[in-house]
C-alpha cells in the first residue's frame, strides 16, 4: 500500500528529512501556487520548474520510479481534461524550439502545459510527503492555526488505518479464499455490504476503547499539546534557496 | 492500613442484558500485588473498568477514599491508571512522546515538568530511545511496555492492567515480569496466564462468572487442582525465581 | 472525484480555502459539541474506516473489468451527522492529499467543500426527509438512493462551475457539467445501494450501534435543513446562470470562444518564433542541472548509504 511506503521513506535522514516541517511545507505551497499562476506556458518554463521538485526528490533519497509511478496512477481525469480542453480551442499557433518550428493549435499547447503542470506539483507533493514524517506535519498544521480538534482527527484517522486497512486485508483474504468466480452483482453487493457494516461495527467498539484510553489519562475534551519548535539554520538557508528559486521562476517567466 | 481500594457488593450489568459482575467485595491495600485470575469471559475486564470509574453498577467502590461514580470520574482516573488490554487502543497518538506526555498534559502540569516525566516513564520501560517513532513502528513487546509507559508518566497510586502478558514472547514476558515487579504502585492484573500470576503477585483472587470465587495467597489458590480445573484454568508450581 | 490543482485558477483556490477555513472552523465546534468527549476518537477512527471501506472494490458488471466502491460521505453524514461527517470526510481528504497525492494542496479547499461539506449536507438532510422516523426497508433504499445521487450530484454542479470560474481548461461549461452530471448519476445510484445496503444491515443486526455511536441517533436539525436548502439553492442559481450565459448550441459557442480566445492570447502568452531560442536555453539548462544534481546524489548515495534512522 502506498501509505505504508511513504511511511517508511519518511522515517530516513537526510537534509530535507532534517528540515522543519513547516519550511517544507511552505515552499511547497509557494512552488505549486507559482507554477499554477503560470497560465499558458513554453517548454522552457516547464523544464526550470522541474529543477526544484527533482532536486528535492533525489536530495530526500525519494526513489524517482515511485514518483513516476504515482503520477502515472493518478494522472487520467487530468489527462481526460487536458485533452478534451485541446479539441475546444483550435486557433492555429506556431512554437519555436531552437531552430525548429511547429504548428499545432493553442489547445494542444495548453493540453501540454497543464498536464507538465501537474507532473511538476506533483513531483513536489510527493517530494514533501515522503521526507516529512505524518506527525511533524500535523505539529505544523497545529503551530500554522489550523482546529486543534481536525488535527488530532487526522493524527488519529493516520494512526489507525494501518489497523483497521489490515483488518479490512483480512476480510478481503477470507472472501477470496471462499469464493472463486464473481457471484453475481446482487450477491456480491451484499457480501461487500456486510463486510463494510462489520468494519464498522468493530470500528465502532476500537473508537469506544480508544476514547476509554484518553479518558483513563485524563481527556476532558481540552486538546493540550508540547510546544516544540525545531526551526533551525537550515530551515532559513533551505528557505532562501526556495525564495531565489521562485525569483527565477519568475523571471524565466518574464523572458519566455 | 486503610485499604486503598474497597469494594462493597458491586453488581454490574451491561446494557444489552449481560451480567458482567455480581455482588463483589474486595478490600486492596496499598502496595499490594494483586493477580485477578479466570477464565474468558470471567468479568476480569469489566471489574478493571468498574475500578477506573469507566462503567457504574451497583454497590459501592471506594477509590483511595473517594466514591467512584460518574461525578468523581476525573478524580478516581487520576488516582487509578488503567493499562487497557489492546496496546493499540492504548497508544493513539502520532508518537511515542505524544502519547507518553498525553496524560501528564492533561494533569495541567507545565510543558517542562510533563517532559521530564514523560522521559522518566521512557526510561523505567527502556524506550527512550524511540520516543519519535510512532505506535505502529514498535513490536509487540515494546508497544506493550509503551502502554505502561503512558500510565508510569502520570504516576497514578494504583495501576491496573488488562492481560498485560499477551502475545508476548517468554522473554518479553520476562523482562515484563520485572519491570512489574519493581514498580512500587499498587499493581491489579488480570491474566489468565498462572505461571505469570504466580511470579508477580502474592495474593491471587480467583473470579468466574462475575462472582469471586476464591481470594488468598497466590500459592494455594493455583494449587487447588480442583478449584482450578473447575474453573477452566491451569494449576502451576510456584516458581523460584522468574523463569519459564 | 478529487480536482486537480491545475484546473483552477489561483483566485477560485484562494476564495474556496477560505470559505472552506471559515466553515470548517464553524463546523469543528459543532461537531467538538455534538459529539461528548467521552468520544473524542470516534471522528478520527471513523476516518480510517472509510478508507478501509474504500478499499473493498466491488466488481461491477458493466462496463467490464471496471470496479466502484463506496465513498463514504452520506453514510456517514447519516451516522454522525453533518457536523462531523464533514470532519471525518475533510480529514480523509487531507491524508489522501498529503500520503495519496490525491487532490491538488491548492485545490483542498474546493475538495473540502465539493467532497466533505456538500454532500454530508445534503445527504443527511436528504435522506432523513425521506426515510423519517419509520425506517422499512423500502425507504432506507430510496432514501439513501436519492440522498446520493443528489449529493454526488451537487458536487458534480461545484466541480464544473469551480472550473468553469476558474477558465483555465477550454471546454464549455454546458458540456462539462452535463458530462459530470452523468457520470455521477451512475456513481451516484451506486453509492446509495451500498450505502443503503449497509445501513439496512447496521439496522438488523446492530441497531445498537447506531444509537449508541453519535449519542442518540441523529436527527434532521433545522440548522442542517436550512444550511442544505442554502447551499443547494445557490449551487443551482449558479449553475443555471452559468448555462445562460452561454449559447444555446455548445459547438457554436465554443468555436466563437476559441477564436476570440486566439486573436489575443497569441500576443499576451503564446510563445512565439522569435524566442525559441530562449526556449531551447532553459531547457538545456535545466537538464544539465537536474544531470548534475542527480550525480552528485548518486555520489553521496553509495557513500551514505540509504539507511533509515531509529531517532
Ligand atoms: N460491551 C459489552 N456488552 C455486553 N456484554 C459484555 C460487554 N463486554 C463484556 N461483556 C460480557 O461480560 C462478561 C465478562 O466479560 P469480560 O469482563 O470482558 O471478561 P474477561 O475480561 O474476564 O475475559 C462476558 O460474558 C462478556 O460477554
Ligand atoms: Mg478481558
Amino acid at each position: 500500500m502506498h501509505h505504508t511506503v511513504m511511511d517508511h521513506l519518511s522515517m530516513q535522514d537526510t537534509f530535507l528529512h532534517r528540515l522543519d516541517a513547516r519550511s517544507k511545507l511552505i515552499a511547497v505551497v509557494v512552488f505549486t501556487i507559482v507554477v499554477i499562476s503560470l497560465r499558458r506556458t513554453g517548454v522552457g518554463i516547464i523544464a526550470v520548474s522541474a529543477v526544484g521538485p527533482f532536486a528535492m526528490l533525489l536530495v530526500g533519497r525519494v526513489p524517482l520510479k515511485l514518483a513516476a509511478l504515482q503520477i502515472g496512477c493518478l494522472c487520467p481525469f487530468i489527462m481526460i481534461i487536458a485533452i478534451s480542453s485541446a479539441f475546444y480551442d483550435r486557433s492555429v499557433v506556431t512554437i519555436a524550439f531552437g531552430a525548429y518550428e511547429l504548428n499545432t493549435t493553442q489547445g494542444a499547447i495548453g493540453a501540454v502545459a497543464i498536464f507538465a503542470r501537474f507532473a511538476v506539483t506533483m513531483m513536489a507533493i510527493i517530494a514533501l510527503s515522503a521526507t516529512t514524517r505524518l506527525s511533524d506535519l500535523l505539529a505544523a498544521f497545529s503551530s500554522l492555526g489550523l482546529p486543534k480538534i481536525l488535527v488530532m482527527q487526522i493524527g488519529l484517522l493516520y494512526r489507525y488505518i494501518f489497523l483497521i486497512i489490515d483488518r479490512a486485508c483480512h476480510m478481503l483474504g477470507a472472501r477470496a479464499g471462499r469464493k472463486l468466480r464473481y457471484l453475481g452483482l446482487r450477491r456480491e453487493l451484499s457480501t461487500s455490504a456486510a463486510m463494510i457494516a462489520s468494519l464498522f461495527a468493530t470500528s465502532t467498539q476500537t473508537a469506544q476503547r480508544v476514547s476509554d484510553a484518553m479518558m483513563a489519562r485524563g481527556f476532558d475534551g481540552t486538546i493540550r499539546s508540547l510546544k516544540k519548535s525545531t526551526f533551525s539554520i537550515a530551515d532559513t538557508v533551505f528557505l532562501a534557496a526556495v525564495c531565489a528559486y521562485m525569483a527565477l521562476l519568475l523571471a524565466v517567466k518574464g523572458v519566455i | 492500613m486503610a485499604p486503598v481500594i474497597s469494594i462493597n457488593g458491586f453488581s454490574y450489568r451491561y446494557p444489552d442484558g449481560t451480567d458482567g459482575l455480581y455482588d463483589i467485595s474486595l478490600d486492596i491495600a496499598g502496595g499490594e500485588k494483586i493477580a485477578l485470575i479466570g477464565p474468558n469471559g470471567s468479568g476480569k475486564s469489566t471489574l478493571l473498568l468498574a475500578m477506573g470509574a469507566f462503567l457504574h453498577g451497583h454497590g459501592s467502590i471506594v477509590v483511595d477514599g473517594v466514591e467512584a461514580n460518574k461525578k468523581n470520574a476525573k478524580q478516581i482516573r487520576r488516582a487509578v491508571g488503567s493499562v487497557l488490554q489492546n496496546p493499540d487502543e492504548q497508544l493513539f497518538m502520532p508518537t511515542l512522546l505524544e502519547d507518553v506526555a498525553f496524560g501528564p498534559l492533561n494533569m495541567g502540569l507545565g510543558d517542562e515538568e510533563v517532559l521530564r516525566r514523560s522521559m522518566d516513564a521512557l526510561g523505567i520501560v527502556g524506550l527512550d530511545g524511540m520516543k519519535h517513532k510512532a505506535p505502529h513502528h514498535l513490536s509487540a513487546g515494546q508497544k506493550r511496555s509503551a502502554a505502561i509507559a503512558t500510565i508510569l508518566s502520570m504516576n497514578p497510586k494504583i495501576i491496573t492492567m488488562d492481560e498485560p502478558d499477551t502475545s508476548l514472547d517468554p522473554r518479553n514476558r520476562n523482562n515484563l515480569t520485572s519491570l512489574l515487579k519493581s514498580l512500587k504502585q499498587t499493581l491489579i492484573i488480570a491474566t489468565c496466564n498462572i505461571p505469570f500470576a504466580a511470579a508477580l503477585c502474592k495474593r491471587a483472587v480467583l473470579i468466574d462468572s462475575g462472582k469471586i470465587i476464591a481470594d488468598g495467597p497466590v500459592e494455594e489458590i493455583i494449587t487447588d487442582e480442583k478449584l482450578m480445573q473447575s474453573h477452566g484454568l491451569e494449576t502451576a508450581a510456584i516458581p523460584e525465581s522468574i523463569d519459564f | 472525484m478529487h480536482m486537480p490543482n491545475e484546473i483552477l485558477s489561483l483566485p477560485v483556490a484562494g476564495g474556496s480555502f477560505a470559505i472552506a477555513a471559515v466553515g470548517l472552523g464553524t463546523l469543528c465546534r459543532v461537531a467538538s459539541r455534538t459529539i461528548s468527549s467521552e468520544k473524542a476518537s470516534l471522528m478520527g477512527i471513523f476516518g480510517a474506516f472509510i478508507f478501509a471501506a474504500q478499499m473493498l472494490n466491488l466488481p461491477l458488471p458493466f462496463p467490464p473489468g471496471a470496479s466502484g466502491h463506496l465513498t463514504g460521505a452520506v453514510l456517514l453524514a447519516i451516522v454522525l451527522g453533518p457536523a462531523a461527517a464533514s470532519v471525518v470526510m475533510t480529514s480523509v481528504i487531507i491524508i489522501q492529499c498529503l500520503v495519496f497525492q490525491d487532490g491538488g494542496l491548492l485545490a483542498l479547499g474546493c475538495n473540502i467543500i465539493n467532497l466533505a461539506i456538500v454532500p454530508s449536507f445534503a445527504g443527511h438532510t436528504i435522506y432523513h426527509l425521506i426515510a423519517g422516523a419509520r425506517k422499512t426497508k423500502f425507504r432506507i433504499y430510496a432514501a439513501s438512493i436519492i440522498a446520493c445521487i443528489a449529493a454526488t450530484i451537487l458536487s458534480a454542479a461545484l466541480v464544473s462551475i469551480e472550473t468553469a470560474i476558474s477558465g483555465v481548461i477550454a471546454v464549455p461549461f454546458v458540456t462539462f457539467l452535463a458530462f459530470m452530471s452523468g457520470v455521477h448519476f451512475v456513481i451516484g445510484i451506486f453509492e446509495g445501494v451500498i450505502t443503503a445496503s449497509v445501513l439496512a444491515y447496521i439496522y438488523r443486526a446492530r441497531g445498537d450501534l447506531i444509537n449508541g455511536v453519535a449519542g442518540g441517533s441523529p436527527r434532521l436539525s433545522k440548522a442542517a435543513f436550512i444550511v442544505t436548502l442554502a447551499g443547494a439553492t445557490i449551487i443551482i442559481a449558479v449553475s443555471i446562470s452559468l448555462v445562460a450565459s452561454a449559447k444555446p448550441d455548445g459547438l457554436e459557442w465554443s468555436l466563437q470562444q476559441s477564436t476570440a480566445v486566439s486573436s489575443e492570447s497569441i500576443e499576451t502568452s503564446t510563445p512565439g518564433p522569435a524566442n525559441g531560442w530562449t526556449s531551447l536555453a532553459a531547457v538545456a539548462g535545466s537538464a544539465l542541472t537536474m544531470i548534475v544534481i542527480w550525480l552528485v546524489s548518486k555520489i553521496f548515495a553509495n557513500r551514505g548509504g540509504g539507511k533509515c534512522i531509529t531517532p
